[in-house]
């Protein structure tokens, strides 16, 4: 351990000449045990299909121009499947660097902000728990949608008084699904193939008092196109908007991010309309975090997921879709967790989940008919930065 | 903010080493003073002086040069030293936990460099003096502190021992 800690101290960060580098990376183990229906793997027995990992290299030429590159894999069950990725890789260029305002553009594969969490998501170091609450749909499919895209993006902060205001927008081009994805966002028996058509995503943040208060509005518009061999396509247009609140004191946290999800599904078929389904789905949580001192910490979460937020109890669902349970369209998870950084490089987690409803289980790990309502869940993990 | 620049470099980096010397001649250190911290910078930035607006900006990684164009290096002692924190709430404003997390995300999305973390005041009065538009905080000494300007609000910095300070 003390090695591995040498070693990234003396390799992490530098500078030859007028070119200054840094060198990061992560890597995290999870474990997972719940009752009765299964998450991140065959959990029911204990799973350890769970991991995440990383390294990453950025190079600055100048002050103004820098470029940087991550490789990372992450494993959770069905919903991803430990495949090596490109991350990130971005060419930075700040127009604009004074002490109160600041500006650049971003281009090629570039993160997403959206709420507090999206764009490092898969990092557990920068997380509040090891699952992300439902807002970020960590076990659901649209993370393939807004977590990274190749793009262009605008930045800019400013300084008021004590408010400091930040902006991040960014275009993504038409992008593939991955194969692992594609079966995960639509049941089809013909072979179909999905892509993300052009999308937009937009933060503004107002962090208040050296970020004392933060407040921020996130969207991201987007769509997905289906096509088939048998003339049958589809687009399913995605609107999300996530307002987040966080109060950080000096012991304390509490956070609180809410987002609205508009889904307007069409389908064709020879041309003509076949299918047209709009829904709102919405997500909400509330959360608190206690340093106990620098190393150690507890949290504790409140967290609801509503895939059709006019049918919140899914009494209307299931009347319209015989044979599925109701329950399938809700998750209120109460969460208790407990960390400890031993040191700046090692972090070990542990967090409780007790669960109603199965909105945030995944059909293909858990086919129907649906096990239980109620059921619980243990998280472990063990992670590694530098 | 004010910035100037007009000793030449040999000179500067006389004055710092001079006051490197005395900051670390036995008995100069105040027993009493253990948590009083200062910033220190590269002696290639004699004479800037920072005001909380710029400090908080280049300790969030905000802005990436100083206003002379030499690229700016920010070193950190680690999270848990108490002299990190007692830097950040005072000088900044700011808590360690919530500057930790905006450079953890600068490093995992390729949108900015984290400080370098050394591993203690000797390792970062060491590499502040031989980089280049490096800056950092130690411990307050007292014999760097004399002959000091003295700015509204803010207790500075510089590490220059002479009739320039």
């Amino acid at each position: 351990m003390r090695l591995a800690a040498a070693l990234a101290a003396i390799c992490c960060s530098g500078s030859a000449g007028a070119v200054d580098y840094q060198i990061h990376g992560y890597a995290a183990q999870g474990f997972v045990l719940s009752s009765h229906n299964d998450f991140f793997g065959d959990s029911t027995d204990g799973s350890f299909d769970y991991y995440e990992a990383g390294i990453n290299a950025a190079v600055r030429i100048q002050p103004n121009l820098s470029f940087a590159i991550q490789a990372a894999v992450r494993d959770a069950g069905i919903s991803d499947d430990g495949s090596v990725r490109l991350d990130y890789a971005v060419a930075d260029y700040r127009v604009l660097s004074e002490t109160n305002v600041q500006a650049g553009l971003r281009f090629g594969k570039v993160k997403n902000a959206l709420g507090f969490y999206n764009e490092t998501r898969d990092v557990v170091f920068t997380r509040p728990s090891i699952l992300l609450p439902s807002v970020y749909s960590d076990n659901q499919n649209q993370r393939t949608l807004i977590f990274t895209s190749p793009g262009a993006q605008a930045y800019g902060a400013t300084v008021l008084g004590q408010h400091e205001l930040s902006f991040t927008g960014t275009f993504n081009a038409e992008r593939d699904v991955r194969k692992n994805d594609e079966r995960l966002l639509v049941e089809l028996t013909v072979p179909f193939d999905l892509r993300v058509g052009d999308s937009w995503n937009l933060q503004v943040m107002d962090s208040i008092d050296g970020g004392r208060w933060q407040f921020a509005y996130s969207h991201f518009g987007g769509q997905f196109r289906m096509s088939t061999e048998i003339d049958l396509s589809g687009r399913f247009d995605v609107d999300l908007n996530v307002f987040s609140a966080r109060f950080n004191a000096e012991r304390v946290t509490l956070t609180a991010e809410y987002v609205l999800i508009d889904n307007d599904n069409r389908l064709t078929y020879l041309g003509a309309p076949f299918l047209r389904q709009r829904v709102a789905a919405d997500s909400g949580y509330l959360q608190v975090e206690y340093r106990l001192g620098s190393n150690w910490a507890v949290m504790s979460r409140l967290d609801s997921f509503y895939r059709d937020r006019h049918d919140r109890s899914g009494h209307a669902f299931a009347a319209a879709n015989p044979g599925i349970d109701r329950r399938t369209q809700f998750s209120h998870d109460f969460t208790v967790g407990i960390h400890w950084r031993p040191d700046q490089h090692w972090g070990f987690w542990a967090e409780h989940h007790w669960i109603n409803g199965t909105a945030i289980l995944q059909a293909l790990e858990n086919p129907p008919p649906l096990r239980h309502q109620r059921w619980s869940m243990l998280m472990l993990m063990a992670g590694y930065k530098f | 903010m004010n910035f100037s620049v007009h000793t030449p470099m040999l000179q500067r980096l006389r004055c710092l080493l001079a006051a490197l010397l005395l900051t670390l001649a036995p008995g100069a250190v105040p027993q009493n003073s253990d948590l009083e911290v200062e910033v220190i910078v590269s002696p290639s930035l004699a004479e800037v002086t920072l005001d909380r607006s710029l400090l908080r900006a280049v300790f969030t990684m905000r802005v990436r040069e100083w206003p002379d164009g030499t690229p700016i290096r920010v070193f950190v002692l680690p999270d848990d030293n108490p002299l990190s924190d007692q830097f950040y709430r005072e000088q900044l404003g700011m808590y360690s936990y919530v500057l930790r997390r905006a450079w953890d995300r600068m490093v995992f999305t390729g949108t900015g460099f984290a400080p370098t973390v050394v591993r203690s005041e000797a390792e970062m009065i060491e590499r502040v003096r031989s980089t280049p538009g490096a800056i950092g905080f130690v411990r307050k000494r007292a014999a760097s502190s004399q002959n000091r300007p003295a700015p509204p609000r803010w207790k500075i910095v510089t590490i220059t021992a002479d009739g320039h300070g």
